[in-house]
């Protein structure tokens, strides 16, 4: 092959990759995210451990967790039903849950995993029924706001799964809709 | 300053880097999804730093900027949801659909083949190259701007561009592509 046929497909090329699509958002897309990264600013960071006050945790549905230094090293026994915090929600209201855990110590490099049930959502997740954040735990207490939708009104088990090497302890949180 | 001028102000520094923005988290993400999810979360960390965006000369790079470190940041979680998904082809199916051609039906179709030839090629390519090739070629970033976004020396964008190129040609050589 000579210069030209290269340079005549490298031109064909550029051609093509300027033509290669990329979607535009959907009608008022950019509306709805402005609108609520400005309502919910800098604290709803979703995929963010942020520690914070205690106190202004409380506005919202919470679910406090106090994870020992030894947490994950014991057993991941059953718990009884009736110690399993829970949540009233109502049908296609979102709610943030704010999910506290209190650390005894620091852990680097924890996975959280958040499995739902089947007509529960996470916000900006829609349809998936797990979702996997990587992250670290200061010592204190952590915070993370999870903003839920029911969509039916069957409810059920939100499970937070947290995984620090090859360790892990599974918390619940009961939900059921009005 | 109030809620409502706090408002205010980031829509204005915000809102012309829109398209731009949108179209860097396709890029970078792959998928329209992921990519809103992206564009939310830059959205909700800069109005948390509405102080240094008002400050900052170029809103607009600094956006970009803070968009590619939050991707890296998140590549694990991205990559986990594109990995359940990589059957489904990295260009979208409305993309291709949306394709506006302006010459004859026989000429408009196998432009549509060659860019789903294309779309597969560029599945081929290394994330770092494919990302390169795809913000100067199909974006028009210039170097340098490639250079600020992902933090590493032009030369070193110029030669990823030149070998994601030639690996383009060398694929879609070996599939017949060019007329």
């Amino acid at each position: 092959m000579n210069n030209s046929d290269l340079e005549r497909q490298d031109q064909e090329i550029l051609e093509l990759l300027k033509d290669y699509p990329a979607p535009t958002a959907d009608a008022g897309f950019y509306e709805h995210a402005l609108a609520r990264a400005t309502h919910e600013g800098s604290r709803r960071q979703r995929n963010r451990w942020v520690m914070t006050g205690f106190g202004s945790a409380i506005a919202a549905g919470l679910v406090l967790w106090f994870v020992g230094a030894t947490f994950l090293a014991t057993p991941n026994l059953p718990q009884p039903e009736d110690s399993i915090p829970g949540i009233t929600m109502t049908l296609e209201e979102p709610r943030t849950v704010n999910l506290v855990f209190a650390s005894a110590a620091a852990l680097d490099a924890a996975t959280l995993t958040v499995t739902l049930p089947d007509g529960i959502e996470l916000a900006g997740f829609p349809g998936q029924r797990e979702i996997t954040w990587q992250t670290s735990l200061v010592e204190g207490k952590n915070f993370l706001p999870l903003e839920l939708i029911a969509l039916s009104s069957v409810g059920g088990e939100v499970l937070a799964r947290l995984e620090h090497d090859d360790r892990d302890r599974t918390f619940r949180l009961r939900v059921e809709v009005s | 300053m109030s809620d409502e001028i706090n408002k205010q102000l980031f829509q204005r520094l915000v809102q012309p880097h829109f398209e731009r923005l949108y179209r860097l988290a396709f890029r970078l993400t792959g998928r329209k999804p992921e990519a809103e999810d992206l564009f939310q979360e830059l959205l909700i960390k800069a109005y948390g730093k509405l102080d240094d965006l008002v400050a900052i000369e170029e809103p607009g790079s600094w956006l970009s900027r803070v968009m590619y470190n939050l991707f890296i940041d998140e590549q694990r979680r991205f990559a986990r949801r594109r990995m359940h998904t990589v059957e489904e082809g990295f260009l979208p199916v409305d993309g291709i659909e949306g394709f506006a051609g302006n010459e004859s039906p026989e000429q408009d179709q196998r432009r549509l083949e060659k860019l789903n030839q294309l779309d597969l090629a560029l599945k081929q390519l290394s994330d770092e190259h494919r990302l390169i090739v795809l913000l100067h070629d199909a974006e028009g970033y210039k170097l340098d701007e490639i250079h600020t976004l992902i933090g590493i020396p032009v030369g070193t964008v110029k030669s990823r561009l030149h070998r994601a190129r030639a690996r383009l040609r060398e694929i879609l050589t070996e599939t017949g592509t060019f007329s």
